[in-house]
């Protein structure tokens, strides 16, 4: 995904600066420095959840860097299938032709079909899956649509449009629902008593109990509902974009066109010390030794820990901004 | 130059100006609602004289506030929260109820999410000219607007706005009454919250809000005594629980929830349909569902759960093994719950109490069950209500349940009121006035049924007058099939031509400036006549017949043009649609449309111009249509006959006028048609048709009471309309397939002629074919007793009673191979020809108008559910305007026969005695029908009978042995109307006279 064409020339003028010691960016960062990230949350009112979010953003006129707008839309969905149950997730990124001017709308589609596939397994797994997006076991569960827009694209692409996923899941709330159902009354079973059913002795196997529920309702129209079960575990992404044995992150345009390949790692950070790893690639056409492999996993988990702990922090200071604060500015205004 | 800012509201104030909420979709789906919010500072309070509100309405509250109230002599506005309006409407509709209201938009919206009627009403009462209502848009303006905390609900939410702006309107009045001046300082009025619930005026009172409940408000009030009992009984269980409310038991199971109801349904377990009461015992009711054949039945008070007749229920069914039969069993209420104390009915331990659970266990283990299971019905309970179908009910104060009964007693006392239909329980009311209101019809509306109540609780509305006046039992018996009878308003007589009377058709040609005569043929010669039952005033149908050169006959129906005057959606089509008929009482019409074209210019009067429409044949000599033609036209009637007249004129041999000549030549043709018709299976069925005499159009006392006589000519009119509605049906379905408007009778179910088929058989030995309509035609026919004249026409009225009622619908709504009627055995109907007194009719004319290329057709006319939803309409105005009328003769043949019995006993006759047929046999007594009278009575006996329920016969004792009566039997029975103690209602009560005299048993 070389967005961006560069001669010879540069690159081998922006190879042989990252590779001098002390290495040198055209942005005077050193290598595992990030750009400034500017992140909104609560930017789709319509949504259930959403986010805006950028990185490298020219600071005085807003100009420039890679921005992301990604909001959840939850929907209900009638289930056919068992595996249904408890509600599934689709992601789905698509890109602004604006941010990819130079693309034909062909490649566009193919560089969409890529993001939202790396998107889609990742955030998909069951072992991120939230448990309350079930509504009436067996019947009726929320689908979670992630809709993801990138709208300026410079650079570090996996990176923004993985953090930009969290906040908006982290935004999200689900619909408060409670399922209806009839039951038939015991009075019936007691009625026929010449059949002998013992009525306690219910084993954990026993499929024969089929829940009733068919419909669900609102009991509250004004709520927002709950947030996401486990939005903790939604994971963070870094990519190691690699230069012989070096590696430097959050690469600009031209960066990631002089490098030969670059390492995706996503981790999962529930809590400061646990940590999974939910997905790794690959990209691009350089060798990679085991050895080396395993140390830069080792490093990414450094790498996502730091930013999934600041992120949450500025999410956190976000929810705060949005209720608390407006409440209080509401207050005051009399 | 004015300075123009566009604000953008920046995301950051999201929590105050957006206002988002989900809904969730009739398909199950989620949505979520955005709403802007703007906040501003010039909502004005509404207040006259306000210094800082400005505004350019005129109606406004009074500086000072209502002075009138004894808790509040510096002035007052009430400030009622949503409960008042949801609870209490009958009350703010008093006119007597006016105090200067502030309704805050966050009530409003309350009352319209949680009752649309009641938001309507309110919505009208804040238009009226008499009352002081100010809506206050409290959420838009920036002072009272409030955000919803975490974790508040809804409702809190919601009591707190209403808090603040209460709060708000006492500051901002104390700010802008601040003395001026050099003059004195006035007190200024205080805003009164109202509110029912305790816990919200405690709030109200620690943040300095003053708060009431309504109850404690109308009894300071200058006429509290009225007032008061417009309290719906929701409100008095705070301020004074009855004695022991805490100790009752529930006497009824809870509802189910709701959504659990709809869940129930959705899944199939339960059943949804209208409820209907039994009226010969109302310990049962059942309701049809789609899912069984038979209706499922409901036994005994738990089962059918505080159902009311109308109410739409959810069921739960039995097993099968549960199942029962209908009793056999006649179960008056008034009879069983007698003694039961207004008071206190409904608590444990009440010996009355036990008495009725006795008496009612009693008639339900005697409702054998020992019949054949072919007998049984689905049986079930009611679990929940999805809509109750209460209105205003007239009844009358049941006299024994009052405690005192001096006028001058002005305490509250419980009493009962007894619906005047059978189908409705008794119902419970707390009221001041129970001496005045005795024997008076009165408008009682429910409130509520508590589980724990066995009646349900109601209100007083209004006094209609005394009992047995004309007057007051023509407006009960209006409400009480919710006949609107209201005279028509200022935008509807508007909509008539403003030459009114004096009205004329215009001369051809230049004069004719609104282009009447425009496709229109001039039949001003043709010899039209007009035959219509004696004095009737609205006139819609004219005929003529001459013989063609050619050896055929041309015949034509003329039909009054009321689609003319009648324009599509204007106010007149609109009230039109919504009365659906004009409804025939007795002694009175209410007209569909404004008399002005009932009985003027729309009504066919001979000698004078009219527009109409035609339907012109050309027939060969035996009635075989050769072509027909529809034209808009111009005629003038020669002479307006009634039946009789007639009749002589067509069978007075000297007569041999052209006139005359045209009656004969329809007669010979309507005697063809009827042939014709009988041959393709037409029902000749019966209903008893009674004539009221009145003794003058003045007093409108009645006479006497005969049966309607039946002519030639009456049968000649009905051909020729039957033939004009046919041809005209096949016209307009032709042109409009999908919107027709079309008339239907469908086929009864075989199952409906069991019963009477098996009577027959076993009692007479007849066999009744119910394969087709032609086949029942002709098995009627041979139903014949050559003792027993009367006996085929008992039989006709018992098979029509199986039939289904005709129905209009829209022709694209049903299958093609549906649209027949079974009684006229014609593959197609509609009606035509009498779009005064039916508005389906005038749905028909302006599609054949349209058919013929007159005028185009309204788009309403195109749209198939607009069709279908006008008809829905017209089809339950015209079964309640049937039953308004038949009530009406039921009324008036009650006094009929009060007064000949009292020329009987003054001529020193015993009674009045008549001819019966037994239709039915009960456990403990028969159904009877007076044929004579057209009316069918009941004979209930003291104790328990004979009763062979497979054989449909009881035996009684007679004065040497015992006596059989068996269904279809002659009896003669002794008919006298007696006022119903209790209830002041006029009562036919009905003894056997022969074969034995029941008054002993």
């Amino acid at each position: 995904m070389t967005s961006a064409s560069i001669s010879k020339a540069e690159k081998s003028y922006i190879q042989a600066g990252l590779l001098t010691s002390p290495p040198r960016r055209a942005d005077g960062r050193s290598l595992h420095d990030f750009r400034a990230i500017y992140l909104e949350t609560g930017v789709a009112p319509l949504s259930n959840g959403s986010a805006r979010l950028s990185i490298g953003r020219n600071p005085l006129d807003g100009s420039g860097g890679t921005e992301v707008l990604a909001a959840v839309k939850l929907e209900v969905e009638n289930i056919e299938e068992q595996t249904l149950d408890g509600g599934r997730i689709a992601c789905n990124v698509s890109c602004s032709p604006s941010a990819y001017p130079h693309l034909s709308s062909g490649a566009l589609d193919d560089l969409q079909h890529d993001l939202t596939t790396v998107l889609h397994q990742t955030l998909s797994h069951p072992s991120l899956h939230p448990k309350n997006l079930g509504i009436i076991p067996r019947k009726k569960s929320w689908l979670l649509n992630l809709d993801l827009l990138v709208t300026a694209e410079a650079g570090n692409i996996y990176d923004a449009l993985f953090l930009a996923a969290r906040a908006a899941l982290w935004d999200t709330k689900v619909p408060r629902t409670r399922s209806v159902e009839y039951k038939s009354p015991k009075t019936f079973l007691s009625a026929s008593g010449d059949m002998d059913v013992d009525q306690d002795t219910r084993s954990g196997f026993d499929t024969r109990h089929v829940a009733h529920a068919t419909d669900f309702e609102l009991p509250d129209y004004w709520d927002e509902g709950e947030i996401l079960e486990g939005r903790e575990r939604w994971p963070v992404a870094v990519t190691l974009n690699l230069l012989h044995t070096a590696h430097f992150l959050d690469a600009t345009l031209q960066e990631e066109a002089s490098c030969a390949s670059r390492l995706l790692v996503v981790y999962s950070h529930e809590s400061p010390t646990a940590y999974t790893i939910q997905s790794m690639r690959m990209l691009g056409s350089d060798e990679l030794s085991i050895p080396h492999l395993k140390k830069l996993i080792k490093e990414a988990e450094g790498y996502t820990r730091s930013m999934a702990t600041s992120l949450t922090t500025k999410l956190e200071d976000e929810d705060f901004r949005r209720n608390q604060k407006a409440r209080e500015k509401f207050g005051r205004r009399k | 130059m004015v300075e123009i800012t566009i604000r953008k509201r920046p995301q950051t104030e999201a929590v105050i100006t957006q206002r988002k909420f989900f809904k969730k979709t009739a398909r199950g789906k989620v949505v979520k609602v955005l709403r802007e919010r703007y906040l501003r500072d010039d909502v004005a309070c509404g207040i006259e004289g306000c210094r800082e509100c400005s505004t350019e309405i005129s109606r406004l509250l009074p500086p000072s506030g209502g002075l009138e109230h004894q808790l509040f002599p510096n002035g007052h506005y009430i400030l009622p929260d949503t409960n008042v309006f949801l609870a209490q409407m009958d009350l703010i509709e008093s006119s007597l109820f006016n105090p200067p209201m502030i309704l805050l938009q966050t009530v409003l919206e309350e009352v319209r999410h949680r009752s649309l009627p009641l938001y309507n009403r309110l919505k009208a009462l804040t238009k009226s000219e008499d009352k002081h209502i100010w809506v206050f848009y409290n959420e838009y303006r920036s002072e009272t607007a409030i955000v919803r905390e975490e974790n508040e609900t809804p409702n809190d939410r919601n009591d707190r706005g209403i808090r603040t702006a209460a709060a708000w309107y006492n500051t901002h009045i104390s700010l802008t009454h601040t003395p001026i001046r050099g003059q004195k300082q006035m007190p200024h009025p205080t805003v009164v919250l109202i509110t029912e619930d305790a816990a919200n005026r405690q709030k109200a009172e620690q943040s300095g809000i003053v708060s009431v409940s309504v109850r404690r408000y109308v009894e300071a009030m200058k006429d509290a005594n009225v007032l008061l009992d417009l309290l719906s009984a929701e409100g008095s269980h705070n301020i004074e629980p009855t004695k022991a409310a805490a100790g009752r038991q529930a006497l009824y199971p809870d509802y189910l929830p709701t959504p659990t109801l709809i869940a129930g349904v959705k899944a199939g377990e339960l059943h949804q349909g209208h409820f209907n009461a039994n009226q010969y015992n109302y310990l049962e009711g059942s309701v049809p569902v789609p899912a069984f054949d038979k209706p499922i039945l409901l036994v005994g008070r738990e089962n059918m759960n505080r159902a009311v007749q109308g109410d739409i229920v959810v069921i739960e069914v039995f097993p099968e093994k549960d199942w029962k039969a209908p009793a056999d069993e006649v179960v008056d209420q008034e009879a069983i719950q007698k003694n039961d104390d207004a008071e206190d009915s409904g608590e444990e331990g009440d010996e009355n109490d036990e008495e009725v659970f006795s008496k009612e266990s009693r008639v339900l283990s005697g409702s054998s069950n020992q019949k054949p299971p072919s007998e049984r019905q689905p049986t079930g309970r009611i679990v929940g209500i999805i809509k109750r179908n209460w209105r205003a009910y007239v009844c009358h104060i049941d006299s024994t349940s009052l405690t005192s009964t001096l006028t001058t007693s002005l305490s509250t006392q419980t009493v009962f009121a007894t619906p005047v239909s059978r189908l409705l329980p008794r119902i419970r009311l707390r009221t001041r006035q129970a001496p005045t209101l005795l024997n008076q019809k009165i408008l009682v509306t429910i409130d509520r049924w508590d589980s724990t109540s066995r009646y349900p609780e109601g209100h007083f509305v209004r006094a209609l007058g005394q009992v047995e006046s004309k007057e007051a039992e023509q407006e009960s018996l209006l409400l009480e099939f919710e006949v609107p009878y209201r005279p028509f308003g200022k935008a509807i007589l508007d909509c008539l031509p403003p030459e009114g009377e004096q009205w004329v058709v215009p001369p051809k040609g230049e004069f004719d400036l609104q282009n009447i005569w425009r496709d229109r043929e001039d039949l001003r010669d043709v010899i039209v006549c007009s035959i219509d039952p004696p004095g009737c005033q609205d006139i819609d149908d004219a005929l003529h017949a001459k013989l063609l050169p050619n050896g055929n006959i041309e015949a034509g129906v003329h039909i009054a043009d009321v689609s003319h005057f009648v324009l599509p959606d204007n106010p007149m089509d609109s009230e039109a649609a919504a009365r659906g008929t004009t409804v025939y009482l007795v002694d009175n019409r209410i007209d569909m449309l404004p008399s002005l074209l009932g009985t003027n210019l729309c009504s066919l009067r001979p000698f004078v111009e009219r527009l109409a429409f035609s339907s012109i044949w050309e027939l060969t000599a035996d009635a075989e249509i050769v072509s027909v033609r529809f034209t808009k036209s111009v005629i003038k009637s020669k002479a307006a006959f009634t039946y009789e007249e007639a009749q002589i004129r067509k069978d007075d041999p000297n007569l041999h006028d052209e006139l005359t000549n045209s009656i004969r030549l329809l007669n010979t043709l309507a005697i063809k048609l009827k042939a014709k018709r009988m041959a393709a299976g037409a029902l000749n069925l019966a209903s008893p048709e009674v004539k009221i005499h009145l003794d003058s159009a003045e007093s409108s006392d009645p006479i006497d009471v005969e049966q309607k006589e039946l002519r030639e000519t009456n049968s000649l009119v009905e051909e020729f309309m039957l033939l004009a509605n046919i041809s005209v049906a096949r016209k307009i379905e032709e042109s409009f397939p999908q919107t027709a408007v079309l008339r239907r009778h469908l086929p009864p179910p075989k199952t409906n002629f069991e019963k009477l088929q098996d009577i027959l058989r076993k009692t007479k030995g007849f066999s009744l074919d119910v394969s087709s309509s032609g086949a029942l035609a002709a098995s009627l026919d041979e139903c014949v007793d050559a003792r027993e004249p009367a006996f085929n026409t008992l039989v006709r009225i018992m098979a029509t009673r199986c039939m289904l009622s005709a129905e209009y619908f829209s022709s694209g709504s049903v299958a093609k191979d549906t649209f027949g009627h079974y009684g006229l055995a014609s593959e197609i109907y509609t009606h035509f020809t009498s779009p005064i007194r039916r508005y389906a009719d005038v749905l028909v004319h302006r599609q054949l108008s349209a058919a013929i290329g007159s005028t185009p057709l309204h788009a309403t006319l195109h749209s198939k559910s607009h069709v279908e939803r006008v008809l829905d309409v017209v089809n339950r105005r015209h079964r309640m305007a049937q039953m308004a009328g038949r009530a009406s003769v039921e009324f008036y043949v009650g006094l009929a026969l009060k007064a000949r019995g009292e020329q009987a006993r003054a001529r020193g006759e015993p009674d009045v005695r008549e001819d019966a047929y037994v239709i039915r046999t009960f456990r403990n007594g028969v159904g009877v029908f007076v044929s004579k009278l057209g009316i069918e009575g009941l004979v209930t006996f003291k104790r328990d009978t004979q009763f062979d329920a497979e054989n449909y016969t009881i035996t009684v004792p007679g004065a040497k042995e015992e006596v059989k009566i068996s269904v279809f039997d002659k009896v003669v029975v002794r008919i006298e109307v007696e006022k119903d103690k209790n209830t002041q209602r006029g009562k036919v009560k009905m003894t056997l006279v022969e074969p034995v005299d029941s008054s002993a048993f």
